[in-house]
C-alpha cells in the first residue's frame, strides 16, 4: 500500500509521480488544518465558546474562590495564579473537542466521505485536525494568559513557566482531539458531541482543578491523586506557583504522552471503523 | 366539564375553566419533563456533582474568616446546589415553549379558546412542580452525607415554596426569551449567561470572602440574596429574616419576570 | 498501451454487504457481479434501498465488503484502497460540500489531497472552474450556490486528478431540465476523452440517453444487465395503458388479462402487454366497450427502459412518466 508505488494502469496519470511518504502526509494534513482554521473565521460561533469559556472561568473562579489562598498550605497567594492555568487547559481541551464537533458535522453532511476518499495515508486525516487543534489551543493559551496577566496573574519562575503552560495546553488539545475524533467516528452524530464534552468536563474536575491535593479531604483526594490529568495540571500550573522543576514536569509529560497516544489511537481505530 | 360549566354562574365558570386549562397545560409540561431525560438528568446530577466536589475540595475553606459557622461545606453548599439545579431545570420548560413556537403548536394554542395566562402558567407550572421536586431531592440525597438543615421540617417546607417561586421566576424569564426569539437555540444559547449570573453571586463562596469589583457584583446580584435566604435556613435555623428572604425575594423576582413574560406575550399577540 | 493489457475498469465478483447481525441482519448487497468495460458509460439503476448506493460505496473504498471482491482501475478495493482512490473520481449524491468554503478553496484543497504539485493547484482549479462555468462564483461560499452550481462544482472536484474511472451518484437529481442536459453533455465529453463512467440514476431516460450498458439492482442482486436496446427487446411487446371508472377496475383487469400479460402501472390504471403489437389495440377497446366499461384514457407505449425496470423489479420508479 506504499504511496510511492506507481499506478500500473494509466501512464497518463498525473498522480503517478513518486512522492515520498512524509510529504504525502504533511501536505494534505496542512490542507485540512488550513480549512479547519479558516472555518474559525467563517463560523466563529463554533470556536468562540472555546475562547470565552476559559476567560469567564478564569475570572469567575478567581473571584468566587478568592479567599481560598488563605487556607494554610495553599501554594500561592493569588487565586488567579491557581485558576487561570486551569481555565487555559480546559479551554485547550475544548479546542480539541471542538474538532470532534466539526468532524461530526462533516460526517453528517457527507463531506467526510470526500475526505476519506482522498488517496492520502490515514494518519494525514488525523494529523490535519490535530494541527488545527494545536493552533486553536495556542490561540486560547495566548489570549487567556494575556488577560490573566493583566488581571493580576504572575509568573513565578520567568518565561519558562509560560512555555510549560503552552506544552500542557498542546497536550490537553491532543487528548481532546483524539477523544473527540474517536467518539465522532463511532457515533457519527451529535450524541458524540454531548459525550465528549461531558466526559472531559468530569475528568478535568476530578483533579486538583479547584484545590490542591494538600488541602483536600475525603473521596476527591483518592480520585484526584490517581487521575493522570492532575499531573498535566501540575505541569501547566507550576510556572505560576513556584519554580519550574523537572520533578513537576515529567509526570505531566508522561501523562500527555500516554493519554495523547491512547486518545489518538482511539481516533485511529475509530477512523478504521468508518468503512465497516 | 362542559356539563358543569353550563350549570354554574358565569364568573365561577370562567374561573373553573381557567383552573382546568392550567391544570391540563401543566400536566402536559410535567409529562414533557419525563420525556426529556437528557435535560432532566443533568439538572439533577450536575448540582450534586459540584456539591460533592466542593465538599471534598473546600472542606477546609469553612474555617476561613467570612464563612458562616457551618459543620461542613455541604451545609454551606446546599443553597447554591438548589438554585443551580433550578436554573438547569428552567431550561427544559423554556426550550419546550420555544419548540412549541417553532413548530406552530403555540399558534394553535393561541387560536384555541385557552386563556393566554394559562398557556404561560401551564408551561411554568411544570417547572414549578419540578423546582419543588429538585429542592426535596437535593436535601434528601445530601442528608445521608452529613447535611443538616437547622430550620427543620418547617424550614424545608419554606425552602420547597422558595424553590417553586424561584422556578417560576427563572422559568418566566426564560419564557420571555423564548416568546421574543421563538428559537429554542437562542434559549439554550442564553443559558451560559444565567450560569455566569450564578457565579457572580454568593452561590459557591460567601460574599464576605470576596473583594474588589467581584464583591461589588455579588452585592448587586439579587441571586446572592435569594441564595443567602436558603443558606440561612440551613445554617442559622428558622429565623424571620431567613424565611422572609427565601420567600419574598423569590416571589419578588417572580412578579418582575412574570410581568416581563406577559408583556412579551401580549406584544407577540398584538403583532399577529 | 493496448486494449489487451487494460483490465476492466470495474469488476465486482459476488460482492456482498450485510448490515447488523442476527435477526436484524440486512443483506443490502447480496452477491453482485458487475463488469464495466473501458471507455463505457455504465448506468446503474435501482429503486431506493435496492443496494445501489451500498455497492457504489464499496467500489469507492468507503465501505468494506462483507464478502466477494471488487477491483477498480485494476486494484483491489480493500487491499489496494489507496491506489483505487488515486484513480477514481467520485461525485457524491447530495453533493456534500462544506458550505463555509468557496468553490476555489474546495478545488485547491482537493488538489492538495490528491497530491498535485503546488504550482499546479491554482491553474488547475481555475481551469476546472472555467470548464464547469463557475469562474464568476469561484470566490463565493458554496453555501450561496444553487443546486445546479453545487452539482457542477462537485463534478469539477471529482476531475481534479484526471481520474480514469468516474463515479457519478445521481448527478442530476433535483436539477432543472436545462442544467441536466448541460451536465449530460459534459459527461459525454468526458467519456469521449476516454474516461469510464459509472452513473447511478433514478431517471431511466437519463440512463437511456447516456449509458452504453445498464445494470438494474433490486433487493441486493443484479436482476438485469446489458445494452439498453437489448434489454428493451427482451421485454418485447408494447404496453397499452388504460384508465377506467374505479368500480370497473376489477372487471377491466380480468378482461385485459385474457388479452395479454398484465404489467405494473400507476395506481388506478391498468397496463397490458400486447404480444401482437399496436394492431391489437382496436380489439381491446372493442371488448372493453362490449363489457360496458367506459375508457377514459388510452395510451400505447413502445417498451422503454422503464418497462425493463418494471418487469425486472415489479414496480415503477417514482417520477417515471407512467
Amino acid at each position: 500500500m506504499s504511496a510511492a508505488t506507481p499506478s500500473t494502469t494509466s501512464a497518463s496519470e498525473p498522480t503517478t509521480r513518486p512522492t515520498s511518504a512524509s510529504t504525502s502526509t504533511v501536505a494534505p494534513a496542512r490542507g485540512l488544518a488550513v480549512r479547519s482554521l479558516r472555518n474559525i473565521r467563517r463560523l466563529p460561533s463554533a470556536f468562540l465558546p472555546a475562547l470565552l469559556m476559559p476567560i469567564v472561568q478564569a475570572v469567575a473562579f478567581s473571584g468566587t474562590f478568592f479567599a481560598i489562598t488563605q487556607i494554610p498550605g495553599f501554594p500561592t497567594d493569588r487565586s488567579i495564579n491557581w485558576y487561570m492555568p486551569l481555565a487555559v487547559l480546559m479551554g485547550s481541551s475544548f479546542a480539541g473537542v471542538g474538532i470532534g464537533f466539526t468532524t461530526v458535522r462533516d460526517l453528517e453532511s457527507g463531506f467526510y466521505d470526500r475526505i476519506r476518499m482522498a488517496p492520502v495515508p490515514r494518519r494525514a486525516l488525523l494529523l490535519g485536525p490535530l494541527l488545527s487543534a494545536w493552533a486553536r489551543s495556542a490561540l486560547v493559551v495566548t489570549i487567556v494568559c494575556a488577560l490573566g496577566l493583566a488581571l493580576g496573574a504572575r509568573l513565578t519562575d520567568g518565561p519558562l513557566g509560560l512555555l510549560t503552560l503552552y506544552v500542557a495546553g498542546l497536550g490537553m488539545a491532543t487528548i481532546g482531539t483524539g477523544w473527540g475524533l474517536g467518539l465522532a467516528f463511532r457515533f457519527r452524530d451529535m450524541r458524540a458531541a454531548a459525550i465528549m464534552q461531558l466526559t472531559l468536563f468530569l475528568a478535568l474536575f476530578l483533579t486538583t482543578a479547584q484545590a490542591p491535593l494538600d488541602i483536600m479531604e475525603g473521596w476527591l483526594f483518592e480520585v484526584a491523586s490517581r487521575n493522570p490529568l492532575t499531573a498535566v495540571l501540575q505541569l501547566g500550573r507550576m510556572g505560576f506557583l513556584g519554580d519550574v522543576t523537572w520533578a513537576h514536569t515529567w509526570p505531566g509529560l508522561l501523562a500527555i504522552a500516554v493519554l495523547g497516544t491512547l486518545a489518538m489511537l482511539f481516533a485511529r481505530t475509530g477512523l478504521a471503523r468508518l468503512d465497516r | 366539564m362542559t356539563a358543569s360549566v353550563l350549570a354554574t354562574p358565569e364568573a365561577a365558570e370562567r374561573r373553573q375553566s381557567f383552573v382546568a386549562q392550567t391544570a391540563a397545560m401543566s400536566q402536559r409540561a410535567v409529562l414533557a419533563l419525563w420525556r426529556q431525560p437528557a435535560i432532566v438528568i443533568p439538572s439533577l446530577v450536575f448540582p450534586l456533582f459540584f456539591a460533592a466536589l466542593g465538599a471534598s475540595a473546600f472542606a477546609r475553606a469553612i474555617e476561613l474568616p467570612g464563612f458562616p459557622p457551618v459543620r461542613s461545606f455541604l451545609d454551606f453548599a446546599l443553597a447554591g446546589t438548589i438554585v443551580q439545579g433550578i436554573l438547569f431545570g428552567s431550561l427544559t420548560g423554556a426550550t419546550a415553549l420555544a419548540t412549541d413556537i417553532e413548530n406552530g403548536f403555540f399558534d394553535r394554542l393561541l387560536a384555541s379558546p385557552t386563556s393566554r395566562l394559562s398557556i404561560l402558567l401551564g408551561r411554568l407550572a411544570g417547572g414549578m412542580v419540578y423546582g419543588a421536586f429538585q429542592t426535596a431531592f437535593f436535601i434528601a440525597v445530601l442528608v445521608p452525607f452529613g447535611l443538616v438543615v437547622e430550620a427543620g421540617i418547617v424550614g424545608i417546607a419554606v425552602m420547597l415554596i422558595g424553590g417553586v417561586l424561584t422556578a417560576l421566576a427563572v422559568g418566566a424569564l426564560m419564557s420571555a426569551m423564548a416568546i421574543r426569539t421563538g428559537s429554542s437555540e437562542a434559549v439554550q444559547g442564553s443559558f451560559p449567561l444565567l450560569f455566569i449570573l450564578l457565579f457572580f453571586s454568593s452561590a459557591f463562596f460567601p460574599r464576605e470572602t470576596m473583594t474588589g469589583v467581584y464583591a461589588r457584583f455579588a452585592d448587586l446580584n439579587p441571586m446572592s440574596y435569594l441564595i443567602e435566604g436558603f443558606r440561612d435556613l440551613t445554617v442559622d435555623g428558622l429565623t424571620a429574616s431567613a424565611v422572609a428572604r427565601t420567600l419574598l425575594i423569590s416571589a419578588g423576582l417572580a412578579v418582575v419576570t412574570m410581568a416581563i413574560a406577559l408583556r412579551s406575550l401580549r406584544r407577540k399577540l398584538r403583532a399577529r | 498501451m493496448s486494449a489487451a493489457d487494460n483490465p476492466p475498469p470495474i469488476v465486482a465478483e459476488d460482492l456482498v454487504r450485510h448490515f447488523g447481525s442476527g435477526d436484524e441482519l440486512v443483506r443490502a448487497v447480496d452477491g453482485v457481479d458487475l463488469t464495466v468495460h473501458p471507455g463505457e458509460i455504465f448506468g446503474f439503476l435501482g429503486p431506493n434501498g435496492a443496494g445501489k448506493s451500498t455497492t457504489v460505496r464499496m467500489l469507492t473504498t468507503l465501505l468494506r465488503p462483507t464478502g466477494g471482491s471488487a477491483r477498480v482501475a485494476g486494484f483491489d478495493v480493500v487491499r489496494q484502497a489507496d491506489q483505487v482512490r488515486r484513480n477514481i473520481g467520485v461525485a457524491l449524491q447530495d453533493a456534500a460540500i462544506d458550505p463555509l468554503m468557496t468553490g476555489a478553496e474546495l478545488l485547491r484543497l482537493q488538489a492538495v489531497l490528491y497530491g498535485l504539485p503546488r504550482g499546479e493547484h491554482r491553474p488547475k482549479a481555475g481551469e476546472l472552474l472555467d470548464r464547469v462555468g463557475l469562474t464568476a462564483a469561484a470566490d463565493r461560499r458554496v453555501g450561496t450556490y444553487s443546486g445546479g452550481m453545487r452539482r457542477r462544482l462537485d463534478l469539477a472536484l471529482s476531475l481534479i486528478h484526471e481520474p480514469s474511472v468516474l463515479f457519478l451518484d445521481e448527478p442530476t437529481t433535483g436539477l432543472d431540465p436545462m442544467s441536466r442536459i448541460a451536465l449530460w453533455e459534459e459527461i459525454r465529453r468526458l467519456n469521449d476523452g476516454g474516461t469510464t463512467v459509472l452513473l447511478t440514476t433514478q431517471y431511466l431516460e437519463e440512463a437511456d440517453q447516456l449509458a452504453d450498458r445498464v445494470a438494474i439492482i433490486d433487493q441486493g442482486v443484479i436482476v438485469r444487465q446489458g445494452k439498453p436496446t437489448e434489454l428493451k427487446n427482451e421485454v418485447g411487446s408494447p404496453t397499452l395503458f388504460v384508465a377506467v371508472d374505479h368500480d370497473k377496475l376489477d372487471a377491466a383487469r380480468h378482461l385485459l388479462a385474457e388479452m395479454g400479460e398484465l404489467r405494473p402501472t400507476a395506481e388506478g390504471r391498468l397496463g397490458v402487454g400486447l404480444g401482437e403489437g399496436a394492431g391489437a389495440v382496436p380489439s381491446v377497446v372493442r371488448r372493453l366497450d362490449d363489457a360496458g366499461i367506459v375508457v377514459h384514457h388510452l395510451e400505447l407505449k413502445e417498451p422503454s427502459l422503464d418497462d425493463v425496470f418494471a418487469e425486472a423489479t415489479g414496480y415503477r420508479l417514482e417520477g417515471a412518466d407512467t
